[in-house]
Parts: structure tokens; C-alpha cells; sequence
């Protein structure tokens, strides 16, 4: 590189862009080659399994994010010429739902799946890029624990046909339907929730202590809520967490949602998955149109979550067609790095 | 093998015993090596020296697996990370002050933010996004002047209307006139941990968290 000091000779040396814009980048060659052959290895799985592609284009109605984690605010949107609100796409789930409530309408259960880009804005300095690699699936009409246990087992498959060695993988598994069970026995208002939210996503315990004390009354939501931000327990010592959660459980909300996540639990061991699983009940982060089960996943030299998915019932009666789906996304930016795909 | 990112600050010394509460010490004393990486004696474990103000970034990025910083330092870097335990020391409060007989002071209690009207009111701090975060609830407009010390001065040689910054004693403030106006947050040394490690490192690093939060 010049020294920054060193007066340009020639005005044609350094144009106004010479970098790609903040947080995307060029893949070249071998790095392109290396995405290439990742996305192959996952759709031979994705496809052995009955899943089928599809390619929702590049720009969106910016509406369709709107339920998204981040929301429409987290895309890039630009104005067209008629007027319409537009963004690049920022979460393909959202799309595939919108592809599914229409054009395939009627026809369960759907097993779809993609590839491609999303972009959306991200924290500065934190290393997420805007525009950010992703394969995902999902199972669309299927409302059962075993559609569940089906996207856990195909979520711990993707990583293995990367080359992921089963110990280096681990699933954090909980449910949104515990967290806001409590949250509505609490009476909590919507900062007084935001704030729980963060504080449990964060396992912040003295936080969430002082949030408790000071304003959700004393009771068993108290003491649950309390008990999420409370380090995960591995898969075997899970039932002592989940009958312990069940003998907090406000009511039949929070207890039929503990229920369903051990059901699911018990189908995904029977399974044999290969990865840990971890009971976790503070998986409550970016929850966006998740309904039931959520999970994320986690690879040995990736410093955060690798992908990540979960239950969604009630998105696709957005799109006008009510169906219960359940799905997740990989994030090959993180996951093409440790990759060794046969 | 777990990599706890330690703060060269003040709060060093007491960082160190809570470490060896868990059984992690330096093999070498970190004031006398010039090596930036140093074993833990006897464990699976290595220290890193950091900066504090970039304890944080390190653990999010996954090149600490733990850490220990001041609250400020956390929010300020605005890092995704867990923060699990208060580790009590290094208790200090972020403040907005500004000199005792200005505008801004006389003002501030009355509601007024005493910025002249029609312009930003503006303040110096080592922390701007903390800065920006509790004026936006207030809705005053702000212009934020990024220092790297000597904040006071700001305040006093007219570079700035207020300052924001840490108060320990509030002898300094005071020495140079200086009032404090609202305290903005409470400070004290969390022990920060990385999202990831924090799933995948979970055998090794439960035993070091009950340990360095627990009682000596």
C-alpha cells in the first residue's frame, strides 16, 4: 500500500470507490469455489430429504420484512418511480412464506428451500456483514412435534455434510411460548417486556434481578423468569430444567408450551441427531414471528451463532393463507471459513 | 483451553484475585514480561492484556473467550455479548456535569437543557454513543465533542456546555468548578463472555463463573 501521506500522481490511481461498499465483499477464485461447493454439499442434503428450491427475487415490497427480527427498518429500502416502498431482500423466510401463502397455496406439506444473500444492516465494528451468505429450509403445513424434530435433525445434518465433526456442534434449543406466557402473567408492560428480553437474552442476572424486584410482583412468573437467565443445561440434565420450569409455569399457556418442547426433545433423540442439544429457555433474542420452538446453532471457531430457526404459525396467515411452518437458515459466512464439504 | 481478556486499568489487581479464586493465574507477573499473551499456571486457560475499552470487541469477536470490564466500556462498545455477573469492584458513576455558574446548570434542573436557544447543546465525553443514548430520551439536540481525555478540561476551557464522564469522589469535578447535574449510569466490573463460547466452552467455563463470582 502507498503511505497515506503520499500525494496521488495520477487522479485515474484511486477513484472515489475503490472498495466495495461497507460490510460486502468480492469473492474471488478460490473463494468463490469454496462457497460454491458448501452451497452444493447442502442442497444435495436439503434435496436427499425432499426439500426443492426455490429463487424469491432480490427486491421485496419492504412490507414483507415487516415481521422480520430487525423489521423493515433493518433492510435497505429505496422509493421506486410508482411510488412503492421497496427493500432488498432481508429475510428469505419471510418471502418464502409470502411464496407459499400464494402461489402454492393449499398444497401440504411444502418442503422448500434456498440460497443466496440477504442483506440488512448490522452493528458497526461487529464483523457481521450487511450482506450476508444464508441457505436455509422450510417445512411448511406440517404442525406437529415431528415437523420439529425434522428441521432439528436436518438443521444438525447441514452442518455434518459441511464437514462439521459432531462434537463440534451444539444446538440451543428453547421455546418462545414459555417466555411470553410469563411475560403476560407478569402483566408486563411493553418496555417493562423489552427490557426482560434483553436482560434474559444478555443472562444479565443481576439485571434481570434488579428488573424483578423492582417491578414484576412477587410470584411463580417472578421466580421463572428469573430461572431463564440462569446458565443452559446440557441435554442430560434437561429434565431436572424443564419439570422445574413446569413447577414455575404460570398457567396452561406456559405449560402446554414446556409440554410440546419435550415432546419435541424426545423425537429429536430418537432421531439420533449427532450434535449436543441444550436446553435452553432464555433463547428469547430477535424473536420476530417465531411462535413455538426456536434454536440456534453453534460451530467450534465461529465466534456466534452459525444459523438459527424455529416454529412460525402464524406468518404465513399474513400472506392470506393461515399454515403453521417451521424452518431455519444457515450462515455461510460463518460456516464456509470451517467448512471441509466432501 | 479458555483465553480470559484482562483490563490493564485500575481494576486489574482485583480482576486477578477473582481469577485465582477459580485457580487461573498468570505463570508470569504481567508487570514484569513484555509478552502480550501469558499461561495460566497449571491450567488450560491463557491471560491477554488488553486496554479496557477493547475487552469488549475482543470477547465479541471471539478472540477471549471471557473478560472483565466496566459496565461503561460494554455499552459504550455496544458489542453483542453476555454479561453474567457484576463483579461488585470498580464502582464508579457516569455523570453529566457541567461548571457550577453556567447556563446549563442553573438551567438543568428547572428542565430547561440551558443551551442557548436555537443551538445543539454541546458535550464532551470519551462516550459518545452513552451520550447520545441518554440525550435522545430527552430529546435535546446534541452536539457530541469525542475526546480521549482530560474531559473536565472540555467543560472549562469552553470547548464544551457539559461533560459526560466517570465520577469516582467528585473531587476532581470540584476542583474545577465543576457540578454534577445527573447521574446517568451505574458503574461497576462485569465479567463478559462470548456468545459462542459460552455454548460450546460450557464444561470449562461454568466452573471459572461460580468460582470468580462466588465468595473468596
Amino acid at each position: 500500500m502507498r503511505p497515506l501521506d503520499s500525494p496521488s500522481k495520477d487522479a485515474r490511481e484511486a477513484p472515489a470507490r475503490a472498495a466495495p461498499p461497507q460490510g460486502t465483499q468480492d469473492l474471488l477464485f478460490e473463494a468463490a469455489r469454496r462457497l460454491r461447493r458448501c452451497e452444493a454439499a447442502l442442497a444435495r442434503v436439503f434435496e436427499e430429504r425432499g426439500f426443492a428450491e426455490v429463487i424469491p427475487p432480490s427486491i421485496e415490497a419492504a412490507e414483507v420484512f415487516a415481521e422480520s427480527a430487525g423489521g423493515a427498518a433493518d433492510a435497505l429500502r429505496a422509493v421506486d418511480r410508482h411510488g412503492h416502498l421497496l427493500a432488498l431482500r432481508a429475510d428469505f423466510t419471510a418471502q418464502v412464506a409470502r411464496i407459499a401463502a400464494t402461489r402454492l397455496s393449499g398444497i401440504s406439506p411444502l418442503r422448500l428451500y434456498y440460497r443466496g444473500s440477504v442483506v440488512r444492516e448490522s452493528a458497526a465494528g461487529s464483523g457481521v456483514p450487511r450482506e450476508r451468505l444464508q441457505a436455509g429450509c422450510e417445512l411448511v403445513g406440517e404442525a406437529g412435534p415431528e415437523a420439529d424434530a425434522e428441521m432439528l435433525a436436518l438443521a444438525a445434518a447441514s452442518l455434518f455434510a459441511l464437514g462439521i465433526a459432531p462434537g463440534a456442534a451444539r444446538i440451543a434449543v428453547g421455546t418462545v411460548g414459555y417466555f411470553s406466557a410469563l411475560i403476560a402473567a407478569a402483566g408486563a408492560s411493553h418496555r417493562l417486556a423489552r427490557a426482560l428480553t434483553d436482560a434474559i437474552d444478555r443472562k444479565d442476572l443481576p439485571g434481570l434481578t434488579l428488573l424483578c424486584t423492582r417491578e414484576v410482583p412477587p410470584g411463580k412468573a417472578r421466580d421463572a423468569l428469573l430461572m431463564l437467565a440462569q446458565p443452559p443445561r446440557p441435554q442430560a440434565e434437561a429434565t431436572a430444567l424443564l419439570s422445574r420450569a413446569q413447577q414455575l409455569a404460570p398457567g396452561p399457556a406456559a405449560s402446554s408450551a414446556l409440554q410440546r418442547l419435550t415432546g419435541v426433545l424426545e423425537l429429536a433423540q430418537a432421531r439420533n441427531l449427532g450434535a449436543e442439544l441444550e436446553v435452553d429457555l432464555g433463547e428469547v433474542r430477535g424473536l420476530g414471528y417465531y411462535t413455538g420452538l426456536v434454536f440456534n446453532l453453534y460451530a467450534a471457531g465461529a465466534p456466534r451463532a452459525v444459523g438459527g430457526g424455529g416454529r412460525y404459525d402464524t406468518l404465513l396467515g399474513r400472506f392470506g393463507d393461515p399454515r403453521p411452518a417451521v424452518g431455519f437458515s444457515l450462515d455461510l459466512d460463518a460456516l464456509v471459513p470451517l467448512a471441509r464439504p466432501a | 483451553m479458555i483465553t480470559v481478556a484482562l483490563p490493564k486499568g485500575r481494576t486489574l489487581q482485583a480482576t486477578l484475585d477473582r481469577f485465582a479464586r477459580a485457580g487461573l493465574s498468570p505463570e508470569e507477573d504481567f508487570a514484569a514480561t513484555r509478552k502480550l499473551i501469558v499461561p495460566a499456571r497449571g491450567a488450560q486457560a491463557r491471560f491477554v492484556l488488553l486496554k479496557d475499552p477493547d475487552v469488549p470487541l475482543y470477547v465479541e469477536r471471539g478472540a477471549a473467550d471471557l473478560g472483565v470490564c466496566g459496565l461503561d466500556h460494554v455499552l459504550e462498545s455496544g458489542a453483542d455479548l453476555l454479561v453474567p455477573l457484576d463483579l461488585g469492584f470498580g464502582a464508579c458513576r457516569l455523570c453529566l456535569a457541567a461548571p457550577r455558574d453556567s447556563a446549563v446548570a442553573r438551567g438543568w434542573r428547572s428542565g430547561d437543557s440551558g443551551a442557548e436557544k436555537g443551538r445543539s447543546l454541546r458535550v464532551a465525553t470519551k462516550y459518545p454513543r452513552l451520550t447520545a443514548r441518554a440525550f435522545g430520551r430527552r430529546g435535546v439536540p446534541l452536539d457530541v465533542v469525542r475526546l480521549s481525555g482530560s474531559v473536565e478540561l472540555a467543560a472549562v476551557a469552553d470547548l464544551a456546555d457539559a461533560i459526560v464522564d466517570l465520577v469516582e469522589t467528585g473531587r476532581t469535578l470540584e476542583e474545577n468548578g465543576l457540578v454534577v447535574l445527573e447521574d446517568l449510569l451505574q458503574v461497576s466490573a462485569r465479567l463478559v463472555v462470548n456468545r459462542a463460547s459460552y455454548r460450546l466452552k460450557l464444561e470449562e467455563l461454568l466452573p471459572v463463573l461460580e468460582r470468580v463470582g462466588g465468595p473468596a
